[in-house]
């Protein structure tokens, strides 16, 4: 019996596994569409027990156990049962519990360890569908009835959470530990298993409740809260439309003006920081940080910097300039090389009296050895005269350059 | 450095609502009963005195004892909310409505300005009436643009205080409390004129004739 028993038990979860996409699709869309499925398929769920046919016309649904399992281990807030019947979960937890005892006093071990795990299974069927109930209460209320979406539906929903609540605590006061213990009397299992763990889940229970019941309240106030402001904000509408001349009367007439319309001026108007004060300085560099940088400019159409005609004359006159420039310093190189004598800059300057600045002179000299490549600088040796900076050390001020060819 | 009160103090003075969600270190302080007295000793050296609206969690100043000038400010005032109160509410409707979750802006709600103009967009009843409010003499949208309308709308309610924009980046506002001072005085309204709004909504529901 129990290998047949197994066998079977084997049978049907391999059944479910192997129709995992089906179950699944009829517990979400609630019927079976038989046309997409093969008959044989069906009939083997429904011979299993897993799918039925309520009545000979309609479609086929998923057996509540199924749909109580998948509702259970998936959370799944579209549960909003609440199993109450505590009285004949109790009343039968006393019968066997009388069965248990009957079998321990004639001695019939294997009978009494039978009745002892069965007890045991639905005391712990007990407390599991007591803290579930709680669990499906608190699922409901942490997402605030997120699965309907009108406040009066949320009211509803909130008013039969409510009625469950209250009927789960009628439930519990069945629970009579007195008669309990009396049944159990100094049976050791019996006591921990009928006092013991009920009297734990019941006391954790009653508290879970409690605070399931003030928040239940405390929802239904704010869903009422917020219904009555919709219907102040539509009333409001509505009568301007029925009344469009409609003025409330100047309340501020009045001799005691309502504190709710007497609301002074401003006294501090908006400020500016004081780019030229100490103590606004932080102020104002919180200020300049919160500024943005744009690249694009905000600037407008600017005539005098519109696009012009360049006249290229007067370009190749500035290079002129400095062409004459280079073109000294050449004839100064020139010079050096065809007499092969040291000449200073500033002599050279002198003798042929230039024009140009003497130092701008000197420097295109310094400037000019420098721009020569390196094969050709090493024909040439340039010295400089001049002397330290009298008072900042590691500054050479030059008054003068040499040339001559090593 | 300005003291905590000192900066509270700066912010009645300069008309601001302040709530939980404006400046929450603020109203933390003058929730605490010992400071509040602290600032209402020096608000009346001004002939201010503290206020509060929405069960006292709105606060804002007030003047202490009312003479022609302040009258006349008043009363000016009084024409300006009671002129802003019909484009208001019907912005609170529609991002109502929009939002698909029925629940009413209220302190503290978000709104994501994309979110709301995806279903603006998609609905030619919520477009029209948006177009409607931003015509208004209050947001005076010139735009034909339903875009243009929704942030100018919105940059303006929160010019005014009803909305904040925590980060400059993001296009997301929380509404502030000076939401729940606008509630205030429309339920005052429905007091003082025994309008009875609420029972106008009702009835308009089962006649079946909302708007």
């Amino acid at each position: 019996m129990n290998q047949h028993l197994q066998q079977a038990g084997v049978k049907l979860l391999n059944a479910l596994s192997r129709h995992a996409d089906l179950i699944m699709q009829v517990y979400l869309s609630g019927s079976l569409d038989e046309s997409q499925h093969s008959p044989k398929v069906i009939d083997n769920l429904c011979q299993l027990g897993i799918l039925w046919r309520p009545e000979s016309d309609t479609q086929l649904r998923l057996k509540s156990a199924v749909r109580n399992l998948l509702e259970g281990s998936l959370h799944d807030e579209r549960n909003r049962q609440i199993d109450a019947n505590i009285g004949s979960a109790l009343a039968s937890l006393k019968t066997l519990a009388q069965h248990y005892k009957e079998a321990l006093h004639h001695s019939r071990y294997a009978e009494s360890e039978a009745h002892l795990s069965d007890l045991t299974e639905h005391v712990y069927a007990l407390t599991e569908s007591l803290s579930n109930n709680v669990r499906v209460l608190f699922s409901r209320i942490n997402n605030e009835f997120g699965y309907v979406s009108s406040i009066d539906a949320k009211i509803r929903e909130n008013e039969l959470a409510q009625s469950q609540v209250s009927e789960l605590l009628k439930q519990l006061e069945m629970f009579r530990f007195d008669e309990l213990s009396e049944q159990a009397g100094s049976n050791r299992e019996l006591r921990h298993l009928m006092v013991v763990t009920l009297q734990h889940s019941f006391s954790k229970v009653i508290q879970e409740l409690s605070i399931v019941q003030a928040r239940l309240l405390e929802l239904i106030g704010r869903f009422r809260e917020f219904k009555g402001r919709t219907q102040l904000l539509k009333g409001f509408l509505l009568h301007l439309e029925h009344k469009p001349d409609f003025k409330p009367g100047n309340y501020t007439s009045l001799s005691k003006v309502p504190m709710l319309f007497n609301h002074a001026a401003a006294l501090i108007k908006p400020a500016a920081v004081d780019v030229h004060r100490l103590e606004h300085e932080q102020d104002l560099q919180h200020l300049v940080g919160m500024i943005k940088a744009f690249n694009r400019s905000n600037l407008r159409a600017q005539p005098e910097r519109a696009a012009q005609n360049i006249q290229v004359e007067q370009q190749s006159a500035a290079q002129f300039a400095e062409d004459k420039l280079r073109l000294a310093v050449e004839a100064y190189f020139c010079q050096v090389i065809d007499s092969g004598q040291r000449l200073t800059a500033l002599d050279y300057h002198q003798q042929h009296e230039l024009e140009f600045d003497p130092e701008v002179w000197i420097y295109q000299v310094v400037g000019g050895y420098q721009a020569l490549g390196m094969e050709e600088q090493s024909y040439f040796a340039l010295d400089t005269s001049g002397e330290p900076h009298p008072i900042y050390t590691g500054n050479y001020i030059i008054r003068d350059v040499e040339l001559g060819l090593r | 450095m300005i003291t905590e009160q000192g900066r509270i103090l700066e912010l009645l003075l300069s008309g601001a609502f302040v709530c939980q969600i404006s400046d929450e270190e603020a109203w933390r302080y003058l929730k605490t009963s010992g400071n509040s007295d602290k600032v209402e000793t020096q608000l009346n050296v001004l002939n201010r005195t503290l206020a509060t609206a929405s069960d006292g969690d709105v606060f804002f100043a007030a003047y202490q004892s009312l003479y022609d000038n302040e009258r006349k400010h008043l009363g000016s005032q009084f024409q300006e909310i009671s002129s802003h109160l019909m484009p208001l509410v019907e912005w609170l409707l529609l991002v109502q409505q929009a939002n698909g979750s029925d629940v009413p802006v209220t302190q503290g709600s978000a709104i994501r300005l994309n979110e709301i103009q995806t279903v603006i967009e998609d609905t030619p009843a919520f477009a029209e009436q948006l177009e409607k409010i931003s015509r208004n003499r209050l947001f005076g949208s010139t735009s034909t643009q339903l875009d243009g309308q929704l942030k100018q709308v919105f940059s303006r309610l929160t010019q005014l205080g009803y909305l904040l924009k925590p980060n400059a980046e993001k296009q997301i506002f929380i509404a502030t409390g000076k939401i729940e001072y606008l509630y205030d005085v429309l339920k005052f309204i429905d007091e003082t004129e025994a309008l009875s709004l609420t029972e106008q909504a009702e009835n308009a529901v089962q006649q079946g004739s909302l708007l």
